[in-house]
C-alpha cells in the first residue's frame, strides 16, 4: 500500500494467498508524496482519468476472471447440502431401505443417466456463470460507482459516492482461499440497492474501497493510489468470551430446555421417535448458533477517519467500514444472562443494510459481545458528542440509561399509572432528551439503551390504546431507518408524549440544518472525534 | 376527509353482516330449531357497532399542514399520531383502487428512508389529494437534507 498516512497498524489480512494476477497486484509504485491527502492537495479536471491504477481510472473492467469458478463452486456447494439435507431427512424417516432396493432394480443405467445429468446441469450453469462474467463490467467515475450486468435482461446501476452509507469487504471461505473478495457498497435506497463487485482480488477490493471512502469524504490525492486511512485498534473479542456469552444466550438456553425435554419424553415413552421428531429443531437452533459464533469468531475493532472498522468471520471473513454519520441508530442489549458478568452486544441501524435478510444478524452487529466500558467506547467512537457538558455527565447519563431506573440521569420515566400495564419495568422505561441526541432506555429483564441523533431522526408518532387511554398514558415511538434498533417509549405520561412530539419534531429539524457535511473530511474542523492514530 | 369514504366502509362492512345476520337465522328456521335463530343477534349488532365505529373513524381521520411538518392523526380505539418533516420525505404515494375510484376517494401516502413510518392519509377527494401530494413534494424538496 502506499500511504500518506503514518503506516498502517494492521496488516491486510493474513487470509492473502496466492491471488492468481488478475491485475496489477501487490504493493504499488514506490514514489509516494506524502502528506498530500489532505484537503488542500486538490486535484481536478473531470476528463483526466483518475491516477489510480488498475480499478479506479475511469475506465471499464471486468470481475476476476476466477469469478464464474467460484460460482459454480458455491452452487454445487448449495447443492450438496441440499441433497444431503433431503438424503438425511429421508434417513431418519426410515426411507433409505427402500431407495437401496430400488438402486438394486435400476442399477448401473440409473447411474449412468442420474451422472450425465449432472455433468450436463454442471455444464449449463458453468456457461451461464462463463457469461455472465463476460456481461459484467464496472468503473469508478469521477462521482459515481457503475455496474453494468446481466445477461438476458441487463442491469445498469449507478451509485453516487457521496450517498456511499458504508463499505464492506467480504470474503467467503471459497474466494479467501484464492485470495479474491467481494466489495458490497451500500447506498440508502428502498430495496436491494446495495451494489456487488464480484469478485475482485484482495488487493483491488482494498485498494478501490479506500478509494471510494476517499471520495466519498470529499478528500482528494495526488498519490497514484487512494491514501488508506490509518487505523488505531480500539479490541478484539476473545474467543472464550464469545463462546461463554453464546452458551450463555437464550438460544442456548432453548435448545437444552428442548433437548433434555425430548429425551424425557424419549425415555418415559420408551422410543426415540421424540428425539427424531425434534432433531430439525435441534439442527436449525444449532445452525443459528453457529452462525452467530462464525460470525464473530475474531471481532476487530478500529476507529479510523474513515469510520469504525471491523473485521470478522470465521468461514467468510468481512471486513466493515461504516463512515462517521453514516449510523442512524445505535443500541445496546444486555439479555438477562449477560448481567452477573455486565456484557453488552451493541447493534446499529445504518441505511442499506438490512434488505438481505439472511446476512443481517451479521452486519448489523458493531460488536457480538463486550464489557460494558467496551459498548460504552464503541458507542463514544459512533456518537463522539452525545450533547451533555462534559464526560462525567456523558458517562453518569450512560450508566443510567444502562442499568439505572428512576429519575436518575435526567430520564423522564413512566408515571407511576403505568404499573398496571408494565409491572416490572415502569420505573426504567425512560427516555432523556440531550443537545444532539434522543436517549431511550427500557427493559427489566433484558437490558436495552437506544440512541438516536437528532439529525437521524425520520419521524415520529405517539400511540394509545384503550388500556393507555384509562390510565393516561402514551407510547411514543421514533422512526428509524430499518434494523434492529426501533426506538419506542412505552407508556409514558401522555402529556409528556405529546410535548416530546411537537419537541422532537422541532429539534430534529433544528439538528439537520446544523449537520456536518455529507463528505465527513471536507471540513475537518468539525470531523469526527476519533484521530489518527 | 371526504365522509364518501365512511359510506364506502360501511357499505362492505354492511353486505357480509347483512348476509351472516340472514344466514344466522335463516338456517336454524328451516332446520326447525328457531329458538338458535336468536343467534342471529350476534352478527347484526356486530355489524351496528363496527357501523358506528366508522363514523367515528373517519371523523378522528385527520391531516395538519405545519411550517416543516406535516401531521397525521388516525384511530379511535388506538388512536396514533405520527409526525413527518417534509425534509425527510422521499417519495409520496396516492393510490386509488378501482372502489376508490367509484366512490371518487383517494389515498396519499408519506414514504421516508424508514418503514416504520405509518403516515397514509385516506379518503381524500382525488383533486385534494393530487394538490396535496404536490404541495408536500414541492415543500420536501426545498428541505430535503441527507439521510
Amino acid at each position: 500500500m502506499t500511504d500518506p498516512y503514518p503506516p498502517d497498524p494492521v496488516p491486510p489480512d493474513p487470509a492473502q494467498g496466492a491471488a492468481p494476477s488478475g491485475a496489477p497486484q501487490g504493493t504499488g509504485p514506490a514514489p509516494d508524496p506524502a502528506g498530500e491527502a489532505g484537503p488542500a492537495g486538490a486535484r481536478e479536471a473531470a476528463g483526466a482519468p483518475l491516477p489510480v491504477v488498475g480499478e479506479a481510472d475511469g475506465g471499464w473492467h471486468r470481475v476476476h476472471p476466477l469469478t464464474p469458478a467460484i460460482r459454480l463452486w458455491q452452487a454445487i456447494v448449495l447443492l450438496v447440502v441440499f441433497v444431503g439435507q433431503d438424503w438425511g431427512q429421508g434417513a431418519l424417516r426410515g426411507d433409505s431401505h427402500v431407495s437401496t432396493r430400488e438402486f438394486g432394480r435400476f442399477g448401473l443405467g440409473a447411474l449412468a443417466g442420474g451422472g450425465a445429468l449432472l455433468l450436463l446441469a454442471v455444464a449449463a450453469v458453468t456457461a451461464a456463470a462463463a457469461l455472465s462474467w463476460r456481461f459484467t463490467r464496472f468503473r469508478v467515475t469521477e462521482d459515481a460507482l457503475e455496474l453494468h450486468h446481466g445477461v438476458l435482461s441487463r442491469r445498469q446501476r449507478r451509485a453516487r459516492l457521496d450517498r456511499i452509507q458504508a463499505v464492506d469487504v467480504v470474503q467467503p471461505l471459497v474466494a479467501r482461499l484464492v485470495g479474491l473478495a467481494r466489495l458490497t457498497v451500500e447506498v440508502a435506497g428502498g430495496s436491494d440497492s446495495r451494489v456487488e463487485l464480484s469478485y475482485l482480488t484482495q488487493d483491488q477490493a482494498q485498494r478501490l474501497r479506500n478509494h471510494l471512502l476517499a471520495r466519498a469524504a470529499g478528500l482528494r490525492y495526488d498519490s497514484p493510489q487512494a491514501p488508506q486511512a490509518p487505523e488505531r485498534d480500539v479490541f478484539d473479542v476473545p474467543l472464550a468470551r464469545l463462546g461463554a456469552s453464546l452458551a450463555l444466550s437464550g438460544v442456548t438456553l432453548s435448545l437444552l430446555v428442548l433437548g433434555i425435554g425430548l429425551v424425557a419424553l424419549s425415555v418415559l415413552a420408551g422410543t426415540p421417535a421424540p428425539i427424531v421428531g425434534g432433531l430439525p429443531a435441534g439442527v436449525g437452533v444449532g445452525g443459528l448458533l453457529w452462525q452467530r459464533f462464525s460470525s464473530g469468531f475474531g471481532f476487530h475493532v478500529a476507529t479510523s477517519p474513515d469510520g469504525l472498522r471491523l473485521r470478522h468471520g470465521l468461514l467468510e471473513h468481512r471486513t466493515q467500514t461504516v463512515p462517521p454519520g453514516r449510523v442512524q441508530a445505535i443500541r445496546l442489549y444486555q439479555p438477562l444472562l449477560w448481567r452477573a458478568v455486565d456484557w453488552w452486544r451493541v447493534e446499529v441501524n445504518v441505511a442499506g443494510y438490512g434488505q438481505a435478510d439472511d446476512r443481517r444478524t451479521t452486519e448489523h452487529l458493531l460488536l457480538p459481545v463486550g464489557t460494558r466500558a467496551e459498548a460504552v467506547a464503541v458507542l463514544s467512537f459512533v456518537l463522539p458528542d452525545l450533547g451533555v457538558d462534559g464526560p462525567l455527565q456523558a458517562r453518569q447519563l450512560i450508566d443510567a440509561g444502562l442499568s439505572g431506573s428512576g429519575g436518575e440521569g435526567g430520564f423522564i420515566t413512566d408515571p407511576p399509572p403505568a404499573r398496571w400495564v408494565d409491572p416490572l419495568a415502569w420505573r426504567r422505561n425512560g427516555v432523556r432528551v440531550t443537545r444532539r441526541a434522543l436517549v431511550i432506555r427500557r427493559g427489566r429483564v433484558f437490558r436495552l439503551l437506544d440512541v438516536v441523533p437528532h439529525a437521524r431522526t425520520q419521524s415520529c408518532g405517539v400511540q394509545q390504546g384503550p388500556l393507555q387511554r384509562a390510565l393516561g398514558l402514551a407510547s411514543f415511538q421514533l422512526h428509524s431507518t430499518s434494523g434492529p434498533v426501533t426506538p419506542v417509549v412505552p407508556h409514558l405520561a401522555a402529556h409528556d408524549a405529546a410535548v416530546l412530539l411537537t419537541e422532537q419534531a422541532e429539534r430534529a429539524h433544528r439538528a439537520r440544518m446544523e449537520a456536518g457535511p455529507e463528505r465527513w473530511m471536507e471540513n475537518p474542523a468539525e470531523g469526527p472525534g476519533a484521530s489518527p492514530g | 376527509m371526504s365522509w364518501r369514504l365512511a359510506t364506502l366502509r360501511r357499505v362492505l362492512t354492511a353486505v357480509p353482516g347483512i348476509l351472516f345476520t340472514l344466514a344466522a337465522l335463516v338456517i336454524p328456521l328451516a332446520a326447525g330449531t328457531s329458538s338458535a335463530a336468536t343467534a342471529a343477534l350476534v352478527p347484526l349488532v356486530v355489524t351496528g357497532w363496527v357501523w358506528w365505529l366508522i363514523g367515528r373513524q373517519v371523523r378522528a381521520t385527520g391531516y395538519a399542514e405545519r411550517a416543516e411538518d406535516l401531521l397525521v392523526r388516525r384511530g379511535v380505539l388506538m388512536r396514533r399520531i405520527v409526525v413527518v418533516p417534509y425534509g425527510r420525505m422521499q417519495y409520496v404515494d396516492v393510490h386509488a383502487g378501482p372502489l376508490d375510484r367509484a366512490f371518487g376517494l383517494a389515498r396519499v401516502q408519506l414514504h421516508t428512508a424508514s418503514a416504520a413510518t405509518d403516515a397514509s392519509i385516506p379518503g381524500l377527494a382525488p383533486v385534494e389529494a393530487a394538490r396535496l401530494r404536490d404541495r408536500l413534494s414541492s415543500r420536501g424538496q426545498a428541505r430535503l437534507a441527507g439521510l
